[in-house]
């Protein structure tokens, strides 16, 4: 008997001490991480978008300036969500300075207590926070505290082909829902093979880009009280005039699962007249290298509706810092140099839409945009709505609930009776998520 | 007897059909890596169109996918030799002593979906400073390999005859020299077979690598993300860098496949 116990315990010795072994070896070819503690590196998760770009090339300037190390780490959109969510979840400190999506997680990080409080941080007297532009502060807000800092916004606009309203005798884009519609129609009569319109129809995808199309018919996807308001006489309006527009003037069999991709690959190859979309997609449709209609694209104003034309106006990207972070002053340091008026304005120089007004007033900071999109993005700032979606923890859930409609709109099916029972379903999910 | 002429074209009909469905995304990535941005986009410029190499260029030069591809086949590699080296003797005692309840558990790791274990991994090698390492990339893929080769090397094993060791054992072997001499050469195939599942397994994974890995230990998969921006989605680099992924393990499919055959076609129990 004692001879057989020796034998096992040495055998798990044995095992224990190679378990020990090759997680050693395993571990020493890990990369080794900062030796000096939390205090010269910052490390810093950014989206990939031409603001990453641009800040990858001004790092050294700020690298020398400060004697501070940055460590960057850049995601797809998505795929940064999903590490957010694992890592922050498992309370990691491997991340100081995060670039989220205020509209669509921003919610849910500051719920989750991912963001860290900027109260004090923001009252920097050099760096200025009042220059920020409301709306886009008010969606970086959480429970009154600052959370994130705006870096880039986005509105809402009417994409036009020059050529295809000339051709059609339209001399100058439409004002109105009422003459979109119209126009729309005169091309489709005029160019058989061309699309009068084109937009986002996919559930989820499209609700962004139709929230203007609802404020402007005087609705909103919740009331003043929090209520669910999808199936208001406005929301329904909205909703059979986007479907509606799709199903007449839009493109032929047209899917109904398309997002940006999809919808500006149409415009950009020349098979629609009118699109609306966010402003921070203009250089796919006026890039050469990536439309074949370059030079024969317009942008409007938002047309008017019913009560205005009411484009959203909302920081799409903020920079916000984790609050599990151990080198939160630091972390601060990258996003004031990140932020400040010089890199917002050298930012916006190369087409990346800012959060700061003044830089908007600086002639120098519109001067590469084209003259039309600048005067449509002047018109969206001022009525602008400052949020593009349903404002609630659960975004993408959300967005599917009051996308529905928008589908069945696209197919011909009763939109109304799709905005009772889409409504319906909003409000159990806003109670689901009060509780 | 020659098979009717009416069955002969079915044949072709149905083997065109299924062959061309199977490659024809294939085909499109391949060509649309050859094409810039605005004639993907393009149906009239589906087939003939002036090719560009700008794209792998991007691939190659601008976006370091050398080093990528290194990353990759290490973790790849390291992985499987690992998966192989504790799966083999482990797949050999539980085809052999009829370990059922053993293998059930190695089972179970299979069933258990990859993502639910992702917070928990990332707790645990954060705390032991691992996360961002290539040990931690080989430990998760091996999480999934090493089931893999065991269930696909107990099948194997029970396919052969325990004769053949029983021999070996009579000549003076001891148990481990007789895995190790007889029975080992003899599952050359089998081990073909789960180390290039094993393999392929770990250079398309995309989770594991996501949340464990960094800038300098980023594999293939994550890495072709970066074609992917906010709003800018360029195709074309998106194309070229898929298929500079996908060659790779095909050639190694195809070179190890003709490997498998041979060793088929030698087995040593004959007649």
């Amino acid at each position: 008997m004692t001879e057989r116990r020796d034998d096992v315990r040495r055998r798990s010795i044995f095992g224990t001490s190679l378990a020990v072994v090759v997680a050693m070896g395993l571990s020493a070819c890990g990369g080794g991480g900062d030796d000096g503690g939390a205090s010269k590196t910052v490390r810093v998760t950014l989206a990939n978008h031409v603001w990453t770009e641009n800040i990858k090339q001004a790092l050294p300037e700020f690298e020398k300036q400060t004697g501070l190390k940055v460590e960057i780490t850049q995601l797809g959109e998505d795929q940064l969500s999903d590490q957010y969510n694992v890592k922050l979840n498992a309370g990691s400190s491997d991340i100081d300075v995060m670039m989220y999506r205020p509209l669509q997680e921003g919610r849910l990080f500051a719920k989750n207590t991912y963001l860290a409080d900027l109260s004090a941080q923001v009252k920097s007297n050099t760096w200025d926070f009042s220059d920020f532009q409301a709306g886009p502060v008010e969606a970086t807000t959480y429970e009154g505290k600052p959370v994130g800092v705006p870096i880039i916004t986005e509105q809402e606009v009417l994409y036009y082909r020059k050529d295809l309203l000339a051709k059609a005798g339209l001399s100058a884009p439409p004002k109105t829902l009422d003459e979109l519609k119209a126009a729309a129609a005169k091309v489709k009569a005029a160019e058989p093979d061309v699309a009068g319109f084109v937009a986002r129809t996919g559930k989820s995808a499209a609700v962004t880009q139709f929230s203007s199309f609802l404020y402007s018919f005087g609705g909103d996807f919740a009331d003043s009280s929090g209520k669910a308001a999808v199936n208001s006489d406005a929301a329904k309006q909205a909703y059979a005039y986007y479907g509606g527009l799709i199903k007449d003037s839009g493109p032929a069999n047209v899917s109904t699962d398309m997002g940006w991709p999809e919808a500006m690959a149409i415009f950009t190859q020349g098979k629609a007249a009118f699109y609306t979309e966010a402003n921070s997609l203009y250089k796919n449709a006026t890039d050469p290298a990536k439309s074949k209609v370059s030079d024969q694209v317009g942008v409007a104003p938002f047309p008017a509706g019913p009560t205005g034309s009411k484009p959203y106006n909302i920081p799409s990207w903020a920079l916000g810092i984790n609050s599990s972070s151990e080198n939160t002053s630091n972390a601060w340091k990258f996003i004031e140099w990140a932020t400040s008026k010089e890199q917002t304005l050298a930012q916006q120089k190369s087409g990346v839409p800012g959060a700061r007004s003044s830089v908007w007033s600086n002639p120098e900071g519109t001067s590469s945009f084209p003259k039309d999109l600048v005067e449509a993005i002047a018109a969206s700032t001022k009525a602008g709505v400052g949020h593009d979606r349903p404002l609630v923890v659960k975004v993408a859930e959300a967005r599917e609930i009051v996308g529905q409609p928008i589908v069945d709109a696209i197919t011909g099916k009763d939109a109304a009776a799709a905005a009772d029972t889409a409504n319906a379903a909003f409000q159990k999910f806003l109670d689901d998520e009060a509780k | 007897m020659k098979p009717r002429p009416a069955y002969r074209v079915f044949r072709v009909v149905a083997l065109t059909f299924v062959v061309l469905s199977l490659l024809a995304p294939l085909l499109w990535m391949i060509a649309a890596s050859f094409k810039t941005n605005v004639d993907i986009y393009d149906p009239g410029k589906a087939l003939s169109f002036s090719p560009t190499m700008g794209n792998y260029a991007k691939v190659l030069q601008q976006a370091n996918y050398v080093e990528f591809i290194v990353n990759s086949l290490w973790v790849a590699f390291a992985a499987t030799v690992a998966s192989l080296i504790l799966g083999l003797p482990a797949a050999y005692s539980m085809s052999r002593f009829n370990m059922k309840k053993s293998a059930l558990v190695v089972l179970m790791a299979r069933v258990i979906p990859g993502v639910s274990l992702l917070v928990p991994w990332y707790y645990v090698f954060s705390n032991l400073k691992m996360v961002g390492g290539f040990g931690v990339l080989i430990i998760s893929h091996m999480f999934v390999s090493l089931p893999l080769v065991v269930y696909i090397m107990m099948g194997y094993f029970d396919s052969l005859p325990e004769e053949l060791e029983e021999a070996g054992l009579v000549d003076g072997l001891t148990h481990i020299g007789a895995f190790r001499r007889v029975i080992l050469p003899l599952s050359v195939p089998g081990i073909a077979t789960s180390g290039i599942l094993s393999f392929i397994f770990s250079w398309n994974n995309f989770m594991f690598a996501l949340v464990l890995s960094d800038a300098d230990t980023k594999t293939l998969p994550v890495a072709i993300f970066d074609f992917v921006g906010y709003a800018s989605i360029d195709w074309g680099g998106l194309m070229a860098a898929s298929t500079v992924v996908t060659l790779p393990i095909m050639l190694i499919a195809l070179f190890v496949q003709k490997y498998v055959v041979s060793g088929l076609t030698a087995g040593a129990t004959k007649g």
